[in-house]
Protein backbone atom coordinates (compact mmCIF):
# COMPACT_ATOMS: atom_id res chain seq x y z
CA UNK A 1 0.00 0.00 0.00
CA UNK A 2 2.88 2.30 0.81
CA UNK A 3 4.61 1.54 -2.17
CA UNK A 4 1.39 2.18 -4.42
CA UNK A 5 1.17 5.17 -2.82
CA UNK A 6 4.44 6.19 -3.44
CA UNK A 7 4.28 5.05 -7.26
CA UNK A 8 1.30 7.89 -7.71
CA UNK A 9 3.04 10.30 -5.56
CA UNK A 10 6.41 10.04 -7.91
CA UNK A 11 3.92 9.91 -11.42
CA UNK A 12 2.79 13.78 -10.25
CA UNK A 13 6.07 14.64 -8.85
CA UNK A 14 7.44 13.33 -12.25
CA UNK A 15 4.91 15.25 -14.08
CA UNK A 16 5.13 18.38 -12.21
CA UNK A 17 9.02 18.33 -12.89
CA UNK A 18 8.92 17.39 -16.51
CA UNK A 19 6.26 19.36 -17.01
CA UNK A 20 7.64 21.01 -20.67
CA UNK A 21 7.75 17.57 -21.72
CA UNK A 22 4.57 16.45 -20.07
CA UNK A 23 2.77 19.02 -21.88
CA UNK A 24 4.19 18.44 -25.04
CA UNK A 25 2.98 14.86 -24.77
CA UNK A 26 -0.59 15.92 -23.66
CA UNK A 27 -0.82 18.46 -26.56
CA UNK A 28 0.99 15.17 -29.88
CA UNK A 29 -2.09 12.85 -27.81
CA UNK A 30 -4.73 16.06 -28.23
CA UNK A 31 -3.58 16.39 -32.10
CA UNK A 32 -3.48 12.85 -33.12
CA UNK A 33 -7.21 12.75 -31.25
CA UNK A 34 -8.45 15.79 -33.31
CA UNK A 35 -7.19 14.04 -36.67
CA UNK A 36 -9.16 11.04 -35.55
CA UNK A 37 -12.12 12.87 -34.98
CA UNK A 38 -11.80 14.84 -37.91
CA UNK A 39 -12.18 11.59 -39.70
CA UNK A 40 -15.28 10.89 -37.81
CA UNK A 41 -17.33 13.99 -38.66
CA UNK A 42 -16.08 12.92 -42.27
CA UNK A 43 -17.49 9.43 -42.06
CA UNK A 44 -20.37 10.83 -40.00
CA UNK A 45 -21.47 13.44 -42.50
CA UNK A 46 -20.76 10.71 -45.66
CA UNK A 47 -23.09 8.77 -44.06
CA UNK A 48 -25.65 11.00 -44.38
CA UNK A 49 -25.05 12.35 -47.16
CA UNK A 50 -25.10 8.91 -48.88
CA UNK A 51 -28.35 8.10 -46.86
CA UNK A 52 -29.99 11.17 -47.29
CA UNK A 53 -29.39 10.76 -51.49
CA UNK A 54 -30.81 7.22 -50.66
CA UNK A 55 -33.70 8.31 -48.93
CA UNK A 56 -35.12 10.03 -52.43
CA UNK A 57 -34.81 7.32 -54.82
CA UNK A 58 -37.88 5.23 -55.23
CA UNK A 59 -39.80 3.76 -57.86
CA UNK A 60 -43.04 4.38 -59.18
CA UNK A 61 -45.79 1.46 -59.90
CA UNK A 62 -48.43 2.73 -62.76
CA UNK A 63 -51.32 0.81 -62.69
CA UNK A 64 -53.60 -0.13 -65.43
CA UNK A 65 -56.35 2.78 -65.64
CA UNK A 66 -59.04 -0.23 -65.61
CA UNK A 67 -58.08 -2.30 -62.71
CA UNK A 68 -60.02 -2.70 -60.24
CA UNK A 69 -58.96 -1.59 -56.55
CA UNK A 70 -59.03 -5.43 -55.29
CA UNK A 71 -55.96 -5.97 -57.90
CA UNK A 72 -54.51 -2.87 -56.84
CA UNK A 73 -54.63 -3.95 -53.28
CA UNK A 74 -53.40 -7.34 -54.09
CA UNK A 75 -50.13 -5.84 -55.28
CA UNK A 76 -49.44 -3.54 -52.98
CA UNK A 77 -50.19 -6.52 -50.23
CA UNK A 78 -47.37 -8.39 -52.25
CA UNK A 79 -45.51 -5.57 -52.38
CA UNK A 80 -45.63 -4.79 -48.49
CA UNK A 81 -44.52 -8.57 -47.59
CA UNK A 82 -41.03 -7.58 -48.83
CA UNK A 83 -39.05 -7.34 -46.10
CA UNK A 84 -36.26 -4.97 -48.00
CA UNK A 85 -39.59 -2.79 -48.62
CA UNK A 86 -39.69 0.48 -45.84
CA UNK A 87 -42.12 2.32 -47.56
CA UNK A 88 -45.06 2.60 -50.03
CA UNK A 89 -47.20 5.80 -51.10
CA UNK A 90 -50.42 4.86 -52.57
CA UNK A 91 -51.97 7.88 -54.97
CA UNK A 92 -55.73 6.76 -56.70
CA UNK A 93 -56.52 8.04 -60.00
CA UNK A 94 -58.44 10.67 -58.53
CA UNK A 95 -55.17 11.84 -56.59
CA UNK A 96 -53.21 11.46 -59.85
CA UNK A 97 -55.75 13.66 -61.87
CA UNK A 98 -55.14 16.06 -59.70
CA UNK A 99 -51.68 16.34 -59.22
CA UNK A 100 -51.49 16.21 -62.97
CA UNK A 101 -53.66 19.17 -63.01
CA UNK A 102 -52.38 20.78 -60.58
CA UNK A 103 -48.60 20.58 -62.65
CA UNK A 104 -50.28 21.59 -65.85
CA UNK A 105 -52.53 24.30 -64.77
CA UNK A 106 -51.08 26.81 -66.94
CA UNK A 107 -51.12 24.33 -69.78
CA UNK A 108 -54.27 25.64 -71.60
CA UNK A 109 -53.80 22.17 -74.11
CA UNK A 110 -53.82 19.98 -71.35
CA UNK A 111 -56.49 21.05 -69.87
CA UNK A 112 -59.02 21.60 -72.52
CA UNK A 113 -57.84 17.63 -73.76
CA UNK A 114 -58.89 16.80 -70.12
CA UNK A 115 -62.32 18.47 -70.35
CA UNK A 116 -63.15 17.12 -73.64
CA UNK A 117 -62.31 13.51 -71.87
CA UNK A 118 -65.19 12.62 -70.06
CA UNK A 119 -63.75 9.92 -67.88
CA UNK A 120 -60.10 9.96 -65.96
CA UNK A 121 -57.05 8.27 -68.24
CA UNK A 122 -54.66 8.08 -65.73
CA UNK A 123 -54.29 4.98 -63.30
CA UNK A 124 -53.32 4.81 -59.61
CA UNK A 125 -49.75 5.07 -58.49
CA UNK A 126 -47.80 3.04 -56.32
CA UNK A 127 -43.93 4.68 -54.80
CA UNK A 128 -42.56 2.21 -53.67
CA UNK A 129 -38.89 2.83 -50.96
CA UNK A 130 -36.48 -0.18 -50.29
CA UNK A 131 -33.69 -0.28 -46.90
CA UNK A 132 -31.05 -0.06 -50.24
CA UNK A 133 -31.13 1.32 -53.62
CA UNK A 134 -29.57 -2.41 -54.84
CA UNK A 135 -32.69 -4.07 -53.55
CA UNK A 136 -35.26 -2.09 -56.14
CA UNK A 137 -34.15 -4.82 -59.02
CA UNK A 138 -35.68 -7.44 -56.63
CA UNK A 139 -38.83 -5.70 -56.10
CA UNK A 140 -39.48 -5.16 -59.85
CA UNK A 141 -38.36 -8.50 -61.08
CA UNK A 142 -40.80 -10.06 -58.83
CA UNK A 143 -43.83 -7.52 -60.40
CA UNK A 144 -42.77 -8.49 -63.59
CA UNK A 145 -44.75 -11.92 -63.50
CA UNK A 146 -47.55 -12.95 -66.48
CA UNK A 147 -50.43 -12.38 -63.36
CA UNK A 148 -49.27 -8.43 -63.28
CA UNK A 149 -49.22 -7.86 -66.75
CA UNK A 150 -52.37 -6.82 -67.21
CA UNK A 151 -52.41 -4.96 -64.05
CA UNK A 152 -48.90 -2.88 -64.01
CA UNK A 153 -49.00 -0.50 -66.95
CA UNK A 154 -45.42 0.69 -66.40
CA UNK A 155 -42.81 0.65 -63.58
CA UNK A 156 -40.18 3.59 -63.39
CA UNK A 157 -37.28 1.14 -62.86
CA UNK A 158 -36.30 0.73 -66.32
CA UNK A 159 -35.44 4.33 -66.33
CA UNK A 160 -33.65 4.95 -63.36
CA UNK A 161 -31.90 1.28 -62.94
CA UNK A 162 -28.47 2.80 -64.43
CA UNK A 163 -28.69 6.13 -61.71
CA UNK A 164 -29.33 3.65 -59.30
CA UNK A 165 -26.82 1.34 -60.03
CA UNK A 166 -24.19 4.16 -60.26
CA UNK A 167 -25.32 5.81 -57.02
CA UNK A 168 -24.95 2.39 -55.46
CA UNK A 169 -21.68 2.17 -56.44
CA UNK A 170 -20.40 5.37 -55.83
CA UNK A 171 -21.72 5.42 -51.75
CA UNK A 172 -20.11 1.65 -52.05
CA UNK A 173 -16.72 3.17 -52.67
CA UNK A 174 -17.08 6.54 -50.02
CA UNK A 175 -17.77 4.00 -47.63
CA UNK A 176 -14.52 1.94 -48.67
CA UNK A 177 -12.51 4.95 -48.45
CA UNK A 178 -14.02 6.27 -45.40
CA UNK A 179 -12.96 2.38 -43.87
CA UNK A 180 -9.46 2.78 -45.37
CA UNK A 181 -8.72 6.75 -44.26
CA UNK A 182 -9.58 5.15 -40.70
CA UNK A 183 -7.50 2.23 -40.69
CA UNK A 184 -4.82 4.77 -42.50
CA UNK A 185 -5.43 7.43 -39.62
CA UNK A 186 -5.41 4.35 -36.81
CA UNK A 187 -1.66 3.62 -38.01
CA UNK A 188 -0.11 7.71 -37.95
CA UNK A 189 -1.98 7.78 -34.64
CA UNK A 190 -0.57 4.51 -33.53
CA UNK A 191 3.14 6.00 -34.69
CA UNK A 192 3.08 8.83 -32.98
CA UNK A 193 1.84 7.77 -29.97
CA UNK A 194 4.28 5.49 -29.82
CA UNK A 195 7.51 7.83 -30.71
CA UNK A 196 6.18 10.17 -27.79
CA UNK A 197 5.88 8.41 -25.29
CA UNK A 198 9.16 6.67 -26.44
CA UNK A 199 11.01 9.58 -26.52
CA UNK A 200 9.51 10.72 -23.38
CA UNK A 201 11.28 7.70 -21.54
CA UNK A 202 14.25 7.65 -23.40
CA UNK A 203 14.62 11.29 -22.32
CA UNK A 204 14.50 9.90 -18.71
CA UNK A 205 16.89 6.64 -19.52
CA UNK A 206 19.64 7.42 -17.02
CA UNK A 207 17.02 8.00 -14.42
CA UNK A 208 15.44 4.29 -14.66
CA UNK A 209 19.09 2.89 -14.77
CA UNK A 210 19.77 4.94 -11.45
CA UNK A 211 16.89 3.56 -9.61
CA UNK A 212 17.59 0.13 -10.68
CA UNK A 213 20.96 0.11 -9.31
CA UNK A 214 19.85 1.63 -5.90
CA UNK A 215 17.31 -1.33 -5.50
CA UNK A 216 14.25 -0.18 -7.02
CA UNK A 217 11.97 -3.26 -8.59
CA UNK A 218 10.90 -3.19 -12.01
CA UNK A 219 7.38 -2.56 -11.04
CA UNK A 220 8.45 0.20 -8.63
CA UNK A 221 9.99 2.27 -11.65
CA UNK A 222 7.11 1.30 -14.10
CA UNK A 223 4.23 1.89 -11.85
CA UNK A 224 4.70 5.90 -12.19
CA UNK A 225 5.33 6.05 -16.00
CA UNK A 226 1.76 3.69 -15.96
CA UNK A 227 0.03 6.57 -13.79
CA UNK A 228 1.54 9.11 -15.73
CA UNK A 229 -0.27 7.44 -18.98
CA UNK A 230 -3.58 7.10 -17.29
CA UNK A 231 -3.02 10.67 -16.38
CA UNK A 232 -2.41 11.82 -19.88
CA UNK A 233 -5.28 9.58 -21.24
CA UNK A 234 -7.41 11.53 -19.42
CA UNK A 235 -5.84 15.00 -20.14
CA UNK A 236 -5.78 14.00 -23.59
CA UNK A 237 -9.47 12.57 -24.06
CA UNK A 238 -11.16 15.26 -22.34
CA UNK A 239 -9.26 18.24 -23.84
CA UNK A 240 -10.73 16.75 -27.16
CA UNK A 241 -14.24 16.66 -26.27
CA UNK A 242 -13.98 19.86 -25.21
CA UNK A 243 -12.58 20.82 -28.23
CA UNK A 244 -14.09 18.74 -30.41
CA UNK A 245 -17.95 19.60 -28.56
CA UNK A 246 -17.30 23.59 -29.46
CA UNK A 247 -15.94 22.68 -33.14
CA UNK A 248 -19.39 20.76 -33.51
CA UNK A 249 -21.38 23.79 -31.97
CA UNK A 250 -19.50 25.90 -34.29
CA UNK A 251 -19.90 23.49 -37.54
CA UNK A 252 -23.19 22.79 -37.09
CA UNK A 253 -24.98 25.55 -38.73
CA UNK A 254 -23.28 25.19 -41.88
CA UNK A 255 -24.03 21.51 -41.65
CA UNK A 256 -27.79 22.15 -41.37
CA UNK A 257 -27.80 24.76 -44.33
CA UNK A 258 -27.01 21.48 -46.74
CA UNK A 259 -28.70 18.57 -44.75
CA UNK A 260 -31.50 20.36 -43.89
CA UNK A 261 -31.45 19.21 -40.35
CA UNK A 262 -29.82 21.06 -37.48
CA UNK A 263 -27.36 20.32 -34.95
CA UNK A 264 -26.38 16.72 -36.68
CA UNK A 265 -22.83 17.03 -35.05
CA UNK A 266 -24.36 18.16 -31.92
CA UNK A 267 -26.02 15.42 -31.39
CA UNK A 268 -23.84 12.81 -32.58
CA UNK A 269 -21.33 14.27 -30.08
CA UNK A 270 -24.59 13.40 -27.11
CA UNK A 271 -25.40 10.51 -28.42
CA UNK A 272 -22.33 8.43 -28.66
CA UNK A 273 -20.56 10.59 -26.26
CA UNK A 274 -19.73 7.07 -24.31
CA UNK A 275 -18.86 5.57 -27.40
CA UNK A 276 -16.20 8.68 -28.04
CA UNK A 277 -14.74 9.34 -24.29
CA UNK A 278 -14.71 5.74 -23.73
CA UNK A 279 -13.42 4.04 -26.76
CA UNK A 280 -10.65 7.04 -27.19
CA UNK A 281 -9.75 6.85 -24.00
CA UNK A 282 -9.46 3.36 -24.01
CA UNK A 283 -7.25 3.50 -27.12
CA UNK A 284 -5.16 6.04 -25.93
CA UNK A 285 -4.81 4.20 -22.31
CA UNK A 286 -4.02 0.98 -23.74
CA UNK A 287 -1.48 2.41 -26.61
CA UNK A 288 0.54 5.04 -23.78
CA UNK A 289 0.82 1.92 -21.25
CA UNK A 290 2.24 -0.99 -23.96
CA UNK A 291 4.40 1.54 -25.59
CA UNK A 292 5.99 2.51 -22.34
CA UNK A 293 6.15 -0.88 -21.50
CA UNK A 294 8.11 -1.60 -24.88
CA UNK A 295 10.24 1.38 -24.49
CA UNK A 296 11.15 0.92 -20.85
CA UNK A 297 12.18 -3.11 -21.42
CA UNK A 298 15.79 -2.25 -22.91
CA UNK A 299 16.67 0.29 -20.38
CA UNK A 300 15.27 -1.83 -17.24
CA UNK A 301 18.21 -4.36 -18.39
CA UNK A 302 20.73 -2.78 -16.13
CA UNK B 1 31.92 -11.66 3.90
CA UNK B 2 32.64 -11.32 -0.12
CA UNK B 3 34.39 -14.26 -1.08
CA UNK B 4 35.38 -15.04 -4.70
CA UNK B 5 36.29 -17.81 -5.78
CA UNK B 6 37.75 -18.87 -10.20
CA UNK B 7 35.89 -15.79 -11.15
CA UNK B 8 35.84 -14.99 -14.37
CA UNK B 9 34.18 -12.75 -16.54
CA UNK B 10 34.47 -12.47 -20.94
CA UNK B 11 33.37 -10.05 -23.14
CA UNK B 12 33.82 -11.40 -26.18
CA UNK B 13 36.70 -13.68 -27.84
CA UNK B 14 39.33 -10.80 -27.69
CA UNK B 15 38.30 -9.62 -24.02
CA UNK B 16 39.04 -11.28 -20.56
CA UNK B 17 38.02 -8.65 -18.20
CA UNK B 18 38.42 -11.05 -15.19
CA UNK B 19 40.43 -14.27 -15.29
CA UNK B 20 40.06 -16.45 -12.56
CA UNK B 21 40.43 -14.64 -9.36
CA UNK B 22 39.65 -15.57 -5.87
CA UNK B 23 39.86 -13.89 -2.84
CA UNK B 24 38.29 -13.19 0.50
CA UNK B 25 37.04 -9.88 1.94
CA UNK B 26 36.05 -10.33 5.82
CA UNK B 27 33.23 -8.34 7.92
CA UNK B 28 34.54 -4.83 8.78
CA UNK B 29 37.72 -4.80 6.45
CA UNK B 30 38.28 -2.07 4.18
CA UNK B 31 39.92 -3.28 0.96
CA UNK B 32 41.24 -1.21 -1.64
CA UNK B 33 41.27 -2.62 -5.18
CA UNK B 34 43.74 -0.81 -7.79
CA UNK B 35 44.92 -1.08 -11.45
CA UNK B 36 45.11 0.68 -14.25
CA UNK B 37 42.33 0.96 -16.38
CA UNK B 38 41.08 -1.39 -18.02
CA UNK B 39 41.96 -4.09 -15.66
CA UNK B 40 38.89 -5.28 -14.24
CA UNK B 41 38.16 -3.39 -11.54
CA UNK B 42 34.75 -2.31 -12.58
CA UNK B 43 33.98 -4.71 -14.07
CA UNK B 44 34.36 -6.74 -10.23
CA UNK B 45 32.00 -3.86 -8.45
CA UNK B 46 29.48 -4.58 -11.67
CA UNK B 47 29.39 -8.27 -10.88
CA UNK B 48 29.14 -7.39 -7.03
CA UNK B 49 25.79 -5.50 -7.31
CA UNK B 50 24.87 -7.89 -10.24
CA UNK B 51 24.74 -5.44 -13.23
CA UNK B 52 27.04 -8.29 -14.92
CA UNK B 53 27.21 -11.89 -14.72
CA UNK B 54 30.13 -13.63 -14.26
CA UNK B 55 30.96 -16.18 -17.19
CA UNK B 56 32.83 -18.16 -14.49
CA UNK B 57 33.00 -18.76 -10.87
CA UNK B 58 31.26 -18.06 -7.71
CA UNK B 59 30.84 -14.84 -6.05
CA UNK B 60 28.93 -15.39 -2.37
CA UNK B 61 28.30 -12.19 -0.47
CA UNK B 62 27.24 -12.80 3.21
CA UNK B 63 27.00 -16.44 2.57
CA UNK B 64 24.53 -16.13 -0.70
CA UNK B 65 25.96 -16.71 -4.03
CA UNK B 66 24.92 -14.40 -6.38
CA UNK B 67 26.69 -15.49 -9.22
CA UNK B 68 23.20 -17.29 -10.64
CA UNK B 69 21.11 -14.58 -9.21
CA UNK B 70 17.52 -14.61 -10.35
CA UNK B 71 16.68 -11.28 -12.05
CA UNK B 72 14.11 -11.17 -9.29
CA UNK B 73 16.43 -11.39 -6.35
CA UNK B 74 18.53 -8.18 -7.95
CA UNK B 75 16.76 -5.47 -6.05
CA UNK B 76 16.71 -7.29 -3.08
CA UNK B 77 20.50 -8.13 -3.12
CA UNK B 78 21.45 -4.15 -4.05
CA UNK B 79 19.45 -2.70 -1.44
CA UNK B 80 22.14 -4.53 1.03
CA UNK B 81 24.99 -3.51 -0.48
CA UNK B 82 25.84 0.64 -0.32
CA UNK B 83 27.21 1.82 -3.93
CA UNK B 84 28.97 4.39 -4.21
CA UNK B 85 29.96 5.76 -8.15
CA UNK B 86 32.57 7.95 -10.14
CA UNK B 87 29.89 9.66 -12.25
CA UNK B 88 27.26 9.92 -8.84
CA UNK B 89 24.41 8.82 -10.37
CA UNK B 90 21.76 10.85 -8.37
CA UNK B 91 17.98 11.72 -10.11
CA UNK B 92 18.16 15.07 -11.40
CA UNK B 93 14.76 15.76 -10.62
CA UNK B 94 14.67 15.03 -7.37
CA UNK B 95 16.13 16.93 -4.10
CA UNK B 96 19.08 15.88 -1.94
CA UNK B 97 16.70 14.56 0.93
CA UNK B 98 14.52 13.06 -2.15
CA UNK B 99 17.51 11.24 -3.70
CA UNK B 100 18.62 9.92 -0.11
CA UNK B 101 15.06 8.86 1.00
CA UNK B 102 14.82 7.04 -2.27
CA UNK B 103 17.15 4.38 -1.58
CA UNK B 104 14.85 3.67 1.85
CA UNK B 105 11.53 4.50 -0.23
CA UNK B 106 11.99 1.35 -2.84
CA UNK B 107 12.48 -1.21 0.55
CA UNK B 108 9.61 -0.21 1.58
CA UNK B 109 10.28 1.74 4.64
CA UNK B 110 7.86 3.57 6.44
CA UNK B 111 7.28 7.13 6.19
CA UNK B 112 7.77 8.11 9.91
CA UNK B 113 11.43 6.20 9.47
CA UNK B 114 12.45 8.06 6.27
CA UNK B 115 11.71 11.49 8.10
CA UNK B 116 13.53 10.29 11.33
CA UNK B 117 16.66 8.79 9.51
CA UNK B 118 17.72 10.75 6.47
CA UNK B 119 18.44 13.86 8.03
CA UNK B 120 20.20 12.62 10.33
CA UNK B 121 22.37 11.10 7.85
CA UNK B 122 22.44 14.27 5.75
CA UNK B 123 24.01 16.00 8.45
CA UNK B 124 26.51 13.13 8.98
CA UNK B 125 28.07 13.95 5.24
CA UNK B 126 27.41 18.14 6.16
CA UNK B 127 24.86 18.42 3.98
CA UNK B 128 21.43 18.98 6.33
CA UNK B 129 21.47 21.95 5.16
CA UNK B 130 21.02 21.65 1.52
CA UNK B 131 18.34 19.31 1.64
CA UNK B 132 15.95 21.06 -0.70
CA UNK B 133 18.76 21.78 -3.04
CA UNK B 134 19.08 19.79 -6.60
CA UNK B 135 22.13 17.97 -7.47
CA UNK B 136 22.65 20.45 -10.32
CA UNK B 137 22.60 23.69 -7.30
CA UNK B 138 26.10 21.41 -5.62
CA UNK B 139 29.01 21.09 -6.29
CA UNK B 140 30.82 17.74 -7.14
CA UNK B 141 31.99 17.21 -3.75
CA UNK B 142 28.79 17.61 -2.10
CA UNK B 143 27.12 15.48 -5.08
CA UNK B 144 29.24 12.79 -3.94
CA UNK B 145 28.44 13.62 -0.25
CA UNK B 146 24.84 12.81 -1.06
CA UNK B 147 25.98 9.77 -2.82
CA UNK B 148 27.48 8.71 0.11
CA UNK B 149 24.34 9.24 2.51
CA UNK B 150 22.29 7.54 -0.31
CA UNK B 151 24.49 4.49 -0.07
CA UNK B 152 24.59 4.62 4.03
CA UNK B 153 20.88 5.34 5.12
CA UNK B 154 19.59 1.55 4.88
CA UNK B 155 22.39 0.72 6.92
CA UNK B 156 24.20 -1.50 4.58
CA UNK B 157 26.49 -4.09 5.83
CA UNK B 158 28.55 -4.08 2.58
CA UNK B 159 29.82 0.18 0.98
CA UNK B 160 31.10 -0.96 -2.58
CA UNK B 161 32.71 2.71 -3.81
CA UNK B 162 34.10 2.88 -7.64
CA UNK B 163 36.75 5.86 -8.21
CA UNK B 164 34.71 7.40 -5.94
CA UNK B 165 37.27 10.58 -6.15
CA UNK B 166 38.15 10.68 -9.70
CA UNK B 167 36.08 14.12 -10.03
CA UNK B 168 36.89 15.54 -7.37
CA UNK B 169 39.58 17.99 -5.82
CA UNK B 170 42.29 17.29 -2.75
CA UNK B 171 40.26 18.66 -0.42
CA UNK B 172 36.86 16.94 -1.24
CA UNK B 173 38.93 13.75 -1.67
CA UNK B 174 40.09 13.83 2.01
CA UNK B 175 36.57 14.52 3.18
CA UNK B 176 35.22 11.66 0.95
CA UNK B 177 37.77 9.25 2.32
CA UNK B 178 37.49 10.49 5.75
CA UNK B 179 33.69 9.52 5.93
CA UNK B 180 34.78 6.15 4.16
CA UNK B 181 37.14 5.71 7.11
CA UNK B 182 34.37 6.36 9.56
CA UNK B 183 32.20 4.58 8.08
CA UNK B 184 34.62 1.27 8.09
CA UNK B 185 34.96 2.15 11.96
CA UNK B 186 31.07 1.11 12.67
CA UNK B 187 31.64 -2.21 11.72
CA UNK B 188 30.78 -1.55 7.67
CA UNK B 189 32.70 -3.22 4.78
CA UNK B 190 34.56 -0.76 2.67
CA UNK B 191 35.44 -1.85 -0.93
CA UNK B 192 37.05 1.01 -2.87
CA UNK B 193 38.11 1.15 -6.17
CA UNK B 194 40.84 3.46 -7.20
CA UNK B 195 43.89 4.23 -8.99
CA UNK B 196 44.27 7.66 -6.82
CA UNK B 197 47.88 6.87 -5.17
CA UNK B 198 48.46 8.86 -2.54
CA UNK B 199 44.52 7.70 -1.15
CA UNK B 200 45.84 3.91 -0.95
CA UNK B 201 48.94 4.91 0.65
CA UNK B 202 47.65 6.92 2.90
CA UNK B 203 45.01 4.47 4.32
CA UNK B 204 47.55 1.84 5.11
CA UNK B 205 44.68 -0.75 4.75
CA UNK B 206 44.52 -4.21 2.54
CA UNK B 207 45.09 -3.44 -0.73
CA UNK B 208 44.71 -5.91 -4.03
CA UNK B 209 46.12 -5.20 -7.05
CA UNK B 210 44.49 -6.02 -10.45
CA UNK B 211 46.54 -6.54 -13.51
CA UNK B 212 45.22 -8.20 -16.82
CA UNK B 213 41.66 -9.46 -14.85
CA UNK B 214 44.51 -11.34 -12.37
CA UNK B 215 45.36 -10.51 -9.15
CA UNK B 216 48.73 -9.70 -9.11
CA UNK B 217 49.02 -8.49 -5.40
CA UNK B 218 46.86 -8.56 -1.95
CA UNK B 219 48.31 -7.32 0.97
CA UNK B 220 47.71 -5.97 4.45
CA UNK B 221 48.90 -2.46 4.95
CA UNK B 222 49.44 -2.40 1.14
CA UNK B 223 50.63 0.03 -1.08
CA UNK B 224 49.57 1.43 -4.31
CA UNK B 225 53.04 -0.40 -6.36
CA UNK B 226 51.82 0.28 -10.33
Amino acid sequence: MVSFLRVIKFAFQDLARNISLSAMTVLILILMLLSVNTLLVIRVLTREAITSIKSQIDVSVYFENAVSQQSIDEVISFVTSFPEVIGTEYQSKEQVLEAFKKTHENDKHISEALAELKENPLGAVLIIQTRDPAEYKNIIDALSVPEYEDIIEAKTFDDTEKAIERIDMITKQVERLSYALTIFFAVIAFLIIFNTIRVAIYTQRIEIAIKKLVGATDWFIRGPYIVEAFLFSVLSTFLTAVIVFFAFRVLDPYVAAVFEQPSILTQYFFSHILLLLGGQFMAVLFLTIMTSFLAMRRHLRV
Amino acid sequence: MITLKGLTKQYNKDTLALDNISAHIGAGEFVSIVGQSGTGKTTLIKILIAEEKPTAGTVEIGGWDISGIRKSDIPFLRRQIGVIFQDFKLLPKKTVQENVSFALQVAGETQHRIHDVVPRVLDIVGLGYKADRYPGQLSGGEQQRVVIARSLVHRPKIVVADEPTGNLDAINTYEVIEILKKINEFGTTVVLVTHNREVVNSLKKRVITLHNGKIIADEQNGKYRL
